[in-house]
């Protein structure tokens, strides 16, 4: 899991940066930051091999590294408030005003990106970066990866491979079951528009003439939808009896 | 080393702005490492590597020609020798000359392309600031608002521009020459990829560009741009136009920095510069806005969305059918009426436009951070972007249309009792086989006198106001083809954003001001008493 360092750990970096008290702090102290840092924002270990001993300058550094992520092991969020207090001792101060308005508000879309040295968001797929130059839109759901794994949530994720397997795992499981929602994983597959998922769902005898909770049946959410390839293929799987109306919605 | 530019198509434009981005662009070799360890590093550390990267920098300026130079490619093998000790693993010169050329080194020094796309010195851009009259971090809320910074006297100010880096040079755009406007158009949609992964660009027209470059008394020499010397090709592009500002009752004259019409990154010489030229006429503060976190906000807005046009923004993936519904439900959910629904509606025309900056006036008393609008102002935001007026404006929409405004004349007294703007800023759509434009419309001003009358408040008749007005504005978007209609928490935006079905987006708008202090204002979140949105009232394009 990616780990989300908070606004006041970049904050303090920031901070750190230019701090005229640093200049006095022992090297102890600014190897402890530099592994406390490579840790939360990096990965939890270094990366690369252990320098050798005539790179002492980066010897050191790999071994702050390396013991931060030892020490700390999977609590960042203590990792992080070390940090914190050695920043505060150091004369860092957390911003009221950002505390107040954005920084609040900004975490649960932003990460904190080294390379820009400012929060950008971690959305995939929509460019971000420059100074508001960037198209907000709808952020996709969150995955839930511990939403357990049913034919509803595979009929959704549309890899008919995992459908097979699952339906193989499960023989006594009734294709046609309704989720908490009222849906038919046919309906689901048909909605979403995933061809291969259809033809293995009527394969394993979905019913194609059960109605959805807002009284439709699977050929016309295919429709609505404009999965055209979806309407022929029923169409052509149990006739005109699926009822593909003509009529446009 | 990150590798930068390997691929041709876009190259040539992510780097555009860059160009202008001043020193850091040209110090070439030794990008994208160091950065992660400036946290921990001590301060002289920083100030050698700056000696040593305008070092680089000088050595990059002096090339010429596209053969990778012997002199740069020994200065790499020395630096790489110096950072990693002497027993590194054996860097030679031909090993250097090929990772050179690899990374098209050569491209950048003829400003084809830039360095490691994402290239920035995270504490560069925050010393910068530093350096500005911009309330720091740190800083506790001001008891009393007012300037950071003494406004200089006009003949104080740097008569010279600041220098550019060589081959670089100023210029003024004239955005009254078509070609020009073309260039300026073209820089900032063509040539302007964030990212690779980005799904969407904003894509300008010329109409636009003139709509939001040239208000009442906006300055040309506010319109800046840089050319790289030798073709007068256009790199980079900033600029703003003057406003007059009212902040908690103080009135002031703002430059406002168009947050889309400027390179992705304010480099820190085109502020100075831009800052300059505002200073040479007199304005000593400014009003911008970002989607990033600077020193320091003075507040925070969300993006909204309301999904008109169902199955595209779900091909395109701009929105989502949320697991618990099908598509054909969420169309039914996302649908509007045919045609709008208060008595008296009717797209604004000339002899309204006092009526109307009346109105404005009023309304917008209701917020801290305003714009003070002459008529002649509210006549050019909301009436001449209305399009080719020779054409007739088929549903809901004439060519070349930029602002839709719409009024409401009291069906008796002829009065206008209400109105509402939005305008168009369509994005390109990146790779998609269907699709290549996303028609968004964005939510401008608005007034009610609802507002006016007793019980007029939030939560009661103003909210049902406001619910009916921008329900009608989001069913002329939808008639006039908008995919999807867009707001912020500002304003009372807030109070009507779930009933019309809005969604919150991914994006955030910090609102800044140069040289101005004030307390928080209440953006996404309300501050103290005051409801969320509420504390802005300036909408920026």
């Amino acid at each position: 899991m990616k780990y989300t360092p908070s606004p006041a750990l970049s904050e303090a970096a920031a901070y750190l940066s230019s701090a005229p008290s640093l200049a006095k702090v022992s090297n102890t102290t600014k190897l402890e930051l530099y592994g406390l840092y490579k840790y939360l924002t990096a990965a939890p270990l270094p990366q690369t091999l252990r320098p050798s001993l005539f790179d002492m300058t980066g010897r050191a550094k790999w071994d702050a590294w390396s013991s931060a992520g030892k020490t700390f092991a999977d609590r960042r969020a203590d990792a992080e408030q070390r940090y914190l207090n050695i920043a505060q001792e150091l004369g860092w101060a957390p911003s009221l005003v950002a505390k107040d308005t954005a920084q609040e508000e900004i975490l649960p879309g932003e990460v904190w990106d080294e390379e820009l040295g400012m929060n950008v968001s971690r959305s995939p797929g929509l460019g971000r970066g420059g100074m508001g130059t960037f198209v907000s839109a709808l952020p996709p759901p969150g995955d839930d990866d511990t939403e357990a794994q049913t034919l509803h949530t595979l009929a959704i994720q549309g890899d008919a491979t995992k459908v097979i397997q699952y339906l193989a795992r499960n023989p006594l499981l009734d294709v046609n079951q309704r989720d908490e929602f009222g849906y038919t994983a046919l309906h689901l597959a048909c909605d979403r528009g995933n061809l291969s998922m259809v033809e293995v769902l009527i394969k394993h005898g979905a019913d194609p003439l059960m109605k959805d909770p807002d009284d439709l049946t699977v050929a016309e959410l295919a429709q609505i939808a404009g999965h055209g390839e979806i309407c022929t293929l029923l169409q052509k799987s149990y006739g005109s009896s699926v009822g593909v109306v003509q009529k446009t919605q | 080393m990150s590798s930068p530019s390997q691929t041709a198509p876009n190259q040539d434009t992510r780097d555009t702005a860059q160009e202008g981005d001043q020193e850091n662009n040209f110090s070439g070799s030794d990008h994208g490492r160091a950065d992660g360890d400036a946290a921990a590093k001590a301060p002289q550390a920083s100030s050698s590597k700056r000696k040593k990267k305008s070092k680089v920098a000088k050595v990059l300026n002096t090339l010429r020609g596209n053969e990778v130079p012997q002199t740069l490619v020994d200065h790499v093998v020395e630096e790489v020798a110096a950072e990693q000790g002497a027993n590194a693993p054996a860097i030679d010169a031909e090993t250097v000359r090929q990772a050179l050329e690899k990374m098209k080194v050569m491209d950048v020094l003829k400003g084809k392309a830039g360095v490691a796309v994402r290239e920035k010195k995270s504490m560069g851009e925050h010393k910068f600031w530093m350096t500005q009259p911009v309330p720091q971090p740190g800083e506790e809320a001001p008891i009393e608002d007012g300037y950071i910074e003494p406004t200089k006297a006009i003949e104080d100010v740097r008569q010279e521009p600041y220098p550019l880096p060589k081959d670089f040079e100023w210029c003024v755009l004239d955005i009254n020459d078509p070609k020009q406007i073309k260039e300026v158009y073209d820089l900032l949609s063509l040539n302007y990829v964030e990212d690779d992964e980005a799904a969407f660009r904003f894509q300008y027209s010329a109409e636009f560009l003139e709509w939001a470059l040239k208000p009442p008394g906006y300055c040309k020499e506010w319109h800046i741009g840089v050319r790289v010397s030798s073709n007068k090709k256009l790199v980079a592009f900033i600029s703003g136009v003057p406003t007059t500002l009212r902040v908690r009752g103080n009135e002031i004259n703002y430059l406002c920095v168009h947050k889309k019409l400027r390179s992705k990154r304010l480099a820190p010489v085109l502020i100075k510069e831009v800052t300059r030229q505002v200073n040479l006429s007199g304005v000593a503060q400014a009003i911008y806005t970002a989607g990033v976190v600077i020193p320091t906000p003075v507040s925070t807005c969300r993006y909204y969305h309301r999904s008109l046009n169902i199955p595209k923004l779900i091909d395109v993936k701009f929105t989502y059918v949320p697991r618990n519904m099908t598509l054909a439900r969420m169309i039914r959910i996302f649908k509007t009426d045919a045609a709008p629904s208060l008595p008296g509606l009717r797209e604004i025309e000339e002899r309204h436009v006092g009526e109307v900056a009346d109105l404005f006036a009023r309304y917008m008393q209701r917020f801290d951070m305003v714009p003070i609008m002459t008529v002649d102002e509210i006549q050019h935001q909301f009436i001449s972007g209305r399009g080719d007026m020779d054409q007739p404006s088929n549903n809901y929409r004439r060519p070349k249309q930029v602002t839709w405004t719409y009024i409401v004349e009291d069906p008796e007294t002829h009065r206008v009792t209400d109105f509402f703007s939005f305008y168009s800023l369509p994005s390109t759509i990146i790779n998609h086989p269907k699709h290549n434009l996303l028609e968004a419309a964005y939510l401008f001003y608005y007034a009610s006198d609802v507002a006016f009358v007793p019980g007029g408040d939030l939560d009661g008749k103003l909210k049902k106001r406001l619910v009916q007005l921008i329900g009608d504005a989001l069913i002329i978007a939808n008639q006039a083809k908008f995919d999807v209609f867009n707001s912020l928490t500002l304003m009372d935006n807030v109070c009507f954003l779930e009933d019309l079905k809005f969604g919150a987006g991914d994006g955030l708008l910090n609102f800044y001001l140069y040289n101005w202090r004030t307390a928080p204002l209440a953006g996404v979140k309300g501050i103290n008493d005051g409801e969320p949105g509420k504390g802005v009232g300036v909408v920026m394009l």
